[in-house]
């Protein structure tokens, strides 16, 4: 009696994991056919004016939502922010197809992604001066350089490592579910902030402390 | 009873694999952000060495689209402060002063709004940084207001546009969007 029960349960989960997974692969797909009819496209340049990015840009603060914030109430300055391109992957996989572990990567796309500073801050026990810096990073399997530069409004390829200001390792973690466009926001921890970047099923966290 | 017991197994299941798929992060915005630089391309021309001016100016705006509606005296009311981009309220940044008008800009961040008439639009310079829209605008933090005749054009724009170009005396800020073009002259 409860043998045959137990094949049946067996049979149902496997075949509602399978559904599943079905589901998820179309949800990408989807998502790939939605960005090339109706989301973001690269449009063809009719004027002088540069057409809409494929990776278009986006803005993150610390404190999360800093401009709708400031709409509230009166807050002091925000505390940071990221000027960044997401690319995405459309049916891609990160490694290899994009990136490559041991290769500098400028965690965007085209400009170099630019992190600002309103305060001093302490990453990693390393004292950071407010000011505007570009990030980029060097993916390793389980750990990411992230490198904080000098070179600021440059493009995003070639970074040039004598203008380093300082290096962070950190620690590589797996996300519950692929996140098709690249991201970065703050995320507030008990001494400041986490700055969590995200694509495909990695993530990793740059601590602040303000 | 036990199929009932497992039916409610399958959901929860099925429950817990749709949990996993919802995220809290931010998805791609319908008008994505962008910049534009003075001179134009700066970030490219940097890293291959081949700056012959110094940065002056970089815009910090977010690209609304068409989408077959009647922008400007539509979506766009005449008279009204317009954010001259979507979400964040559009910044101007100087990297060095700048005049406008004849009123100097001292080097540093600003936002950008225009007041958009028929034939023409008031462009302000507002010192009150890191905001959203032009919910809050403040006319007391205004640095300069400068009104600049509008072009109309044969070619429709579909995504909100700006571009520096250089010109004798410094440099334009040129806005377009549907059909309506505007060039606000900066000189040094």
């Amino acid at each position: 009696m409860r043998l045959p029960f137990l094949i049946v349960l067996i049979c149902f989960l496997s075949f509602s994991c399978k559904n599943n997974k079905g589901e998820s692969q179309s949800t990408i797909k989807d998502t790939v056919k939605a960005d090339t009819s109706s989301k973001i496209k690269a449009e063809k340049s009719i004027s002088s004016f540069s057409p809409v990015d494929i990776s278009p840009m986006d803005i993150s603060y610390y404190p999360a939502d800093y401009p709708k914030l400031k709409m509230e109430k009166t807050t002091s300055l925000p505390l940071a922010r990221v000027i960044y391109s997401r690319p995405h992957l459309q049916g891609r996989q990160l490694f290899h197809d994009v990136l490559k572990y041991g290769e500098p990567w400028r965690l965007g796309a085209n400009e170099a992604t630019e992190f600002e500073l309103y305060t001093d801050a302490i990453i990693q026990n390393k004292k950071i001066k407010a000011g505007r810096y570009i990030l980029y990073s060097i993916p390793e399997q389980d750990k990411w350089t992230i490198v904080l530069n000098s070179n600021i409004d440059s493009w995003g390829l070639h970074p040039d490592a004598t203008k380093d200001v300082a290096r962070f390792i950190v620690t590589v973690g797996q996300t519950n579910n692929s996140i098709e466009y690249f991201t970065m926001i703050f995320q507030q921890t008990a001494a400041g902030a986490n700055l969590l970047m995200a694509w495909d099923n990695v993530e990793v966290k740059l601590p602040i402390s303000f | 009873m036990k199929k009932v017991i497992g039916l409610i197994a399958v959901f929860q299941f099925f429950f817990i694999c749709l949990l996993a798929q919802t995220s809290s992060l931010p998805p791609i915005d319908k008008s994505p952000m962008d910049m534009s630089y003075y001179p134009a391309n700066y970030p490219v021309l940097k890293i291959n060495d081949k700056i012959t001016e110094e940065l002056a100016a970089r815009v910090v705006y977010s690209r609304p689209q068409k989408a077959g509606r009647v922008i400007f005296g539509g979506l766009i009311k005449y008279g009204g402060v317009w954010r001259m981009g979507a979400n964040e309220a559009t910044e101007i940044e100087f990297f060095k002063n700048v005049r406008l008008g004849g009123k100097k800009i001292n080097k540093g961040r600003y936002t950008l709004y225009a007041i958009v008439n028929e034939t023409s639009w008031t462009i302000i310079i507002n010192k009150d940084t890191d905001v959203w829209g032009s919910f809050k605008y403040d006319v007391k933090k205004d640095v300069v207001r400068k009104d600049v005749v509008i072009q109309k054009t044969d070619t429709v724009l579909e995504s909100l546009a700006m571009a520096f170009e250089k010109t004798t005396t410094g440099f334009n800020l040129t806005i377009g969007w549907d059909n309506v073009r505007a060039s606000v002259p900066f000189t040094f």
